[in-house]
């Protein structure tokens, strides 16, 4: 028998309001500990590195999506319909579905009309001078190009968000944040699964694509109202909390916010970095199917594990200087929206949704001044809940 | 082997949406068309092309572009 070293141990809550207001201390503790570390809280593991992380996420053979929600009541809601949560080749099917509408290819047609309502919407802004960032820029912007995309009905709008956040907070493990949750699934379940049906889906939309897709054979009949489910639930909340990031890391960063006016062809990296620095998605599930040895550690078939995207993205093993907000470093390779099989659908509109409102912004304003920003919290999502700014017109 | 065959970018079809990042890590040995389809530009990679060759799969958020030697197919 060979010696296995068992991993080393933490007791930290990763969920915690303490720890989710700064979470980057205890991130780097847990990547000094090991490439994994126990959770003895959850009896989970941490994968708190770059490396590993990026790993784990490029090979979904060896580590199953299915446990992607950190309690078992939640994996079993979401169905095997769930786009998380399948393996080739019922994945495949429903990816492409998404793909065919949210490559980036797909959507250069959408282009010009996204950057017009970004620019149209931050013109108002700059008028007021005035305005919260998150009310009134990235929570409004999503919701309304995303939400015209799937073809949702206008009525109902406006809880959208709210449900969504309980959504991402049923991923977590069994904690308040979780059960205090659940009940309003039925809420979510009522506007996806009962309301937003082939007929009251806008005609030509991505939610009518995917019945349509469907009618062709492509997927599951009962596979679409879960892919219009994924539409609703990952495409607009993730997206508020880069957009209210970005406000808040550009008025915390002047000098930066200068070199971006001075260089326009920055725009993507700075976004990219924004990613980086401030993950909306922290962390999500895995399982691995086959014992896994990383160093001198060899973690069971069956055992859970929390991959850390938000520490990897800061892992100094990876990163100079993690911790610097820096729009000129080279960010291709950032993990904000997974790797792999399971990488993030809506990347490009998310992209593209995110650029379109820098570059609105830098049509329009020479400063941008950040009061006190009031955190969110989500056992999933790192995000703002309010960011009062001002900005300073050209 | 005693030797290292030769390596090439490989595509795959079916995973690849078309993000670019490939394009932007390494344009010298990729390139996506009119349709954001990616060219392969350079068919042999030299020991050369190696660093920029591994960049461009490192790039790609999906993982739909490797590199492979003629023997492992």
């Amino acid at each position: 028998m060979s010696l296995i070293t068992t991993a080393p141990r933490s007791d930290v809550d990763i969920f915690s309001d303490e720890i989710m207001a700064e979470p980057y201390p205890a991130f780097r503790e847990l990547r000094d500990a090991g490439p994994v570390v126990h959770l003895d809280r959850f009896d989970m593991y941490a994968v708190p590195r770059y490396r590993e992380v990026r790993h784990v996420l490029g090979d979904w053979e060896s580590f199953s999506s299915a446990d992607i929600a950190f309690n078992d009541k939640f994996n079993r809601y979401m169905s095997d319909f769930s786009v998380l949560r399948a393996d080739p080749p019922l994945h495949d099917a429903m990816r492409s579905t998404l793909a065919a509408r949210l490559a980036r290819r797909a959507l250069r047609e959408q282009e010009p009309e996204i950057r017009r309502r970004a620019a149209r919407l931050v013109r108002g802004l700059i008028e007021r001078g005035s305005f919260d960032a998150v009310a009134d820029l990235a929570r409004r912007f999503p919701v309304e190009i995303v939400g015209d995309l799937i073809g949702l009905r206008e009525e109902g709008r406006e809880d959208l968000l709210r449900m969504i956040d309980a959504n991402f907070n049923c991923f977590g493990p069994d904690n308040e944040r979780t059960r205090d949750s659940f009940p309003k699934l039925a809420k979510v379940a009522d506007y996806v699964l009962v309301g937003a049906t082939r007929e009251n889906l806008a005609e030509g939309s991505m939610g009518r694509a995917v019945f349509e897709a469907a009618d062709a054979g492509a997927i599951p009949v009962q596979a679409a109202p879960w892919l219009v489910m994924a539409y609703v639930t990952a495409g607009m909340d993730t997206t508020v909390n880069a957009l209210g990031h970005c406000l808040w890391l550009m008025a915390e960063h002047p000098d930066q916010w200068q070199l971006l006016r001075a260089d326009r062809s920055l725009v993507p990296q700075a976004f990219r970095e924004i990613l980086r620095y401030e993950s909306p998605v922290q962390a999500f599930g895995r399982t691995v199917r086959t014992d896994w040895t990383v160093e001198d550690v060899t973690l069971p078939a069956g055992a859970k594990l929390a991959v850390l995207y938000g520490s990897a993205n800061r892992d100094e093993r990876r990163w100079a200087d993690p911790n610097r907000f820096d729009i000129t470093r080279d960010n291709l390779e950032h993990l904000t929206f997974g790797y792999g099989l399971h990488a993030c659908a809506g990347q490009a509109l998310a992209r593209l949704e995110g650029e379109a409102v820098l570059s609105a912004l830098l049509d329009g304003v020479s400063h941008i001044q950040a009061g006190t920003p009031v955190r969110h919290f989500n056992n999933i999502l790192r995000g703002l809940e309010s960011l009062p700014v001002t900005v300073v017109p050209n | 082997m005693e030797h290292a065959g030769i390596e090439r970018l490989l595509v795959d079809r079916n995973r690849c949406e078309g993000y670019g990042m490939c394009q932007q890590a390494a344009p010298d040995l990729i390139h996506l068309d009119d349709e954001d389809e990616p060219v392969i530009d350079v068919a042999e990679l030299s020991a050369a092309h190696k660093p920029l060759a591994n960049a461009a799969v490192r790039a790609c958020p999906v993982a739909a572009l490797t590199l492979s030697g003629p023997t492992a197919h």
